[in-house]
């Protein structure tokens, strides 16, 4: 217990030092931007006949903090303000704040993500199994030489492909916006069915992005276990067949947390170029909306929860690997 | 189904070969030894003789790249085993033939506790009463010196080397198997632990009426524990016979350098003398003519051409052209 209690402690150091990197990132680059938005927005408020005042809270309600002051303790606002959930306001939604366009997006990145690692890491792990086991067979090979292909790919090559594929080839599945807007939101079946059909395209290319990734670690994950001398000793004592599977599995699969939080982490960044070919309204496609509108605090607020969603994929990744790996569990140095 | 007597062992003209860049290379080369019913026998050789490649025939289980290419291992009550396969070869293994391997460190799942994997191991071979099992198990590891019921809870990473060796022992006794190879299983272990594993292996092995092979570098061990010794070099069996004689006159060249390389054994130390050279790996090992010519005193003319014959004499098997035989050239057919 208390080697798991130190490794998470490690990752939260990390990750927050991550976390504050990012945030004090986007502070510099809001700050430092030609043409300072910050001080540009207080100037257009005080020409538009605010009060000094009036402007100064105006702009802190955008942007977080305070315009006015040292530098420093415009920092030691904006990150206060944070502690406290507040991301500032929209710019280029007014009146909205930052934090509730970044809720209503989470959830379209998050759920597909999701859905798509899960989805890649149950075909690729067994899959990968299968080509181990079969390396010399046809099937085995194909299996191998088409994960190799797909780890090959960019992402956005792979969404494209998608498109192409089954909404403009073969035009099954529609490749735009989250639902039809035909029907009325809620829980009734066409408007679910709409959500589902629309996030199809997407999962797949989450899936068809990482998948190839797991089939290659999973196989050479299991080569290495086949040869561990363990393996041998259990054949040698006449294990049956299906324990001798579930060793091989469960110790093949293991190093392979460490690449989930890698992966999620990847897709993450990848929704960036997902979500723009599909127009699906994510983080990825708010972010890219909020560079293009020089939404700064937007902008930065994108970036902070994208960041802590990988911190938080990568915690999880390990929290699954010590409920696995007694090593780590119980705590010894082996 | 099992066996409530010791089988005899009889391997016949075994040749395994391994698969090298080099193309295939015999590491044993037509090897025949028979271990009698209820004997303690002990193979030692140096590093590379075969004798791993040797005790994995015992039960078919030569790993790739290599392979059984020729000859027989016929267990009393299993048949030829090398003609064994899927699950029938399966069954054989733990609850006919327990086998402590070289690397009886590494011999456990790191993810399942060693009680666990004995549950394992009972289920493969269709154990009703696993308590019993467990019991055993508990039972064998305490006469081994070790808390059975902690050792039982434990991973792998939580116990030592030397602790972890007697688990692996545990495993190969545990099903009642009555013949039992060890491969190196004290080598890991302190002097004092080792002779008293011994003495325990050696103690199971009269009780329960076992066959029994064991495999040592250490001469000293093979004189403690055996009946009958095996001595192996470059894939042959050189010399066999009754321990006690084969160590008190041995009669291979080779065995005779053995024995004066280690002063324990020849009494004094100024008079124990190294063998000189190196012993062949699978690439030199010479495709004809006696393997160890390279390396003995007593080498002849027909050494290089001719591979000797083993010949049994007065319980002992020898194959060497300068023992009991004329120092002159001899036609080879007389000995075919
Ligand atoms: N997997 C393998 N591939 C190629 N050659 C091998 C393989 N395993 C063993 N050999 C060779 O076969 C020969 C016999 O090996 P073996 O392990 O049987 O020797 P050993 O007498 O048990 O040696 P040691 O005392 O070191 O355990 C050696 O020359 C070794 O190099
Ligand atoms: S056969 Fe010849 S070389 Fe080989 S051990 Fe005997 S004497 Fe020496
Ligand atoms: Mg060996």
């Amino acid at each position: 217990m208390k080697t798991v209690v130190r490794r998470l402690s490690g990752h939260l150091a990390r990750g927050l030092a991550m976390i504050w990197v990012v945030t004090t990132l986007s502070f510099v680059i809001i700050r430092n931007i030609p043409g300072d938005p910050v001080r540009g927005q207080y100037e257009k408020l005080i020409e538009q006949g605010m009060s000094p005042d009036a402007a100064e809270r105006a702009t802190a309600a955008l942007y977080g903090f305070l315009p006015k002051g040292s530098l420093w303790s415009q920092y030691v606002d904006y990150l206060n303000g944070l502690l406290h959930g507040n991301l500032g306001q929209s710019l280029s939604t007014p009146g909205t704040g930052v934090a509730t366009i970044i809720g209503s997006a989470a959830k379209w990145t998050i759920l597909p993500v999701l859905g798509g690692t899960l989805l890649s890491f149950l075909l690729g792990v067994t899959l990968g199994v299968y080509a181990a086991i079969k390396r010399s067979g046809k099937l085995g090979d194909a299996l191998a030489i088409s994960g190799s292909l797909l780890h090959g790919i960019p992402q956005y090559v792979i969404g494209l492909l998608v498109v192409a594929v089954f909404s403009t080839l073969w035009p099954i599945l529609p490749a735009g916006g989250p639902v039809d807007i035909d029907f009325a939101p809620g829980f009734n079946g066409p408007y679910i069915a709409s959500l589902i059909q629309h996030a199809t395209l997407p999962v797949l290319t989450y899936a068809l992005a990482s998948y190839g990734g797991w089939i290659l670690a999973m196989k050479s994950s299991v080569a290495t276990v086949l040869g561990d001398d363990f393996i041998m000793a259990a054949e040698l004592r006449g294990m049956s067949r299906g324990i001798l599977f579930r060793y091989i599995a469960r110790n093949a699969i293991l190093p392979l947390f460490t690449i989930l939080a890698l992966s999620l982490g990847l897709l993450f960044g990848g929704a960036i170029f997902i979500e723009s070919i599909f127009n699906y309204p994510g983080l990825g496609l708010l972010l890219v909306n909020s560079i293009g509108a020089r939404d700064y605090a937007l902008m930065g607020g994108t970036f902070l929860v994208l960041t802590v969603a990988i911190v938080v994929a990568n915690i999880a990744a390990d929290l699954l690997y010590a409920v696995i790996d007694p090593r780590v569990r119980k705590g010894a140095e082996a | 189904m099992t066996r409530t007597s010791a089988p005899g062992v009889r391997v016949k003209d075994l040749t395994v070969v391994y698969k090298t860049p080099a193309g295939e290379l015999p590491a044993l080369g037509g090897v025949s030894l028979s271990l009698a019913p209820g004997t303690i026998t002990g193979i030692v050789g140096e590093s590379g003789s075969g004798k791993s490649t040797l005790a994995l025939s015992l039960l078919n289980a030569v790993q790739p790249p290599g392979r059984i290419k020729e000859g027989s291992v016929e267990i009393d009550g299993l048949g030829n085993v090398v003609e064994l396969t899927g699950e029938e070869l399966r069954r054989a293994r733990g609850r006919q033939v327990g086998y402590v391997f070289q690397a009886a460190q590494n011999s456990l799942n790191p993810l399942k506790t060693v009680g666990k994997q004995l549950l394992d191991l009972g289920r493969s071979h269709d154990f009703d009463d696993l308590p019993a099992l467990l019991k055993d198990a508990r039972a064998l590891l305490g006469r081994m010196g070790l808390d059975g019921g902690r050792v039982l809870d434990s991973y792998q990473h939580e116990l030592s080397g030397g602790m972890r060796q007697r688990v692996g022992i545990m495993f190969a006794l545990v099903l009642n198997a009555h013949l039992v190879v060890l491969d190196e299983p004290t080598t890991a272990l302190d002097m004092i632990t080792q002779a008293a594993i011994l003495k325990i292996v050696r103690d199971v092995h009269h009780e329960r009426g076992l066959t029994t092979l064991i495999i040592t570098h250490d001469m000293g061990v093979a004189a403690e524990v055996t009946d009958s010794l095996a001595v192996m070099y470059g894939g042959r069996v050189v010399e066999h016979g009754p321990t006690t004689e084969v160590l008190g006159s041995p009669r291979h060249p080779y065995t005779k350098g053995l024995i004066r390389a280690i002063p324990r054994l020849s009494g004094d130390i100024d008079e124990a003398r190294a063998l000189p050279g190196r012993p062949p790996t699978l690439g030199t090992i010479p495709k004809q003519g006696c393997v160890f010519r390279e390396r003995c005193p007593m080498r002849i003319a027909v050494c290089d051409t001719v591979d000797p014959e083993p010949v049994t004499r007065d319980a002992r098997t020898v194959a060497c052209h300068a023992v009991g035989r004329p120092a002159t050239p001899i036609v080879p057919k007389e000995y075919v």
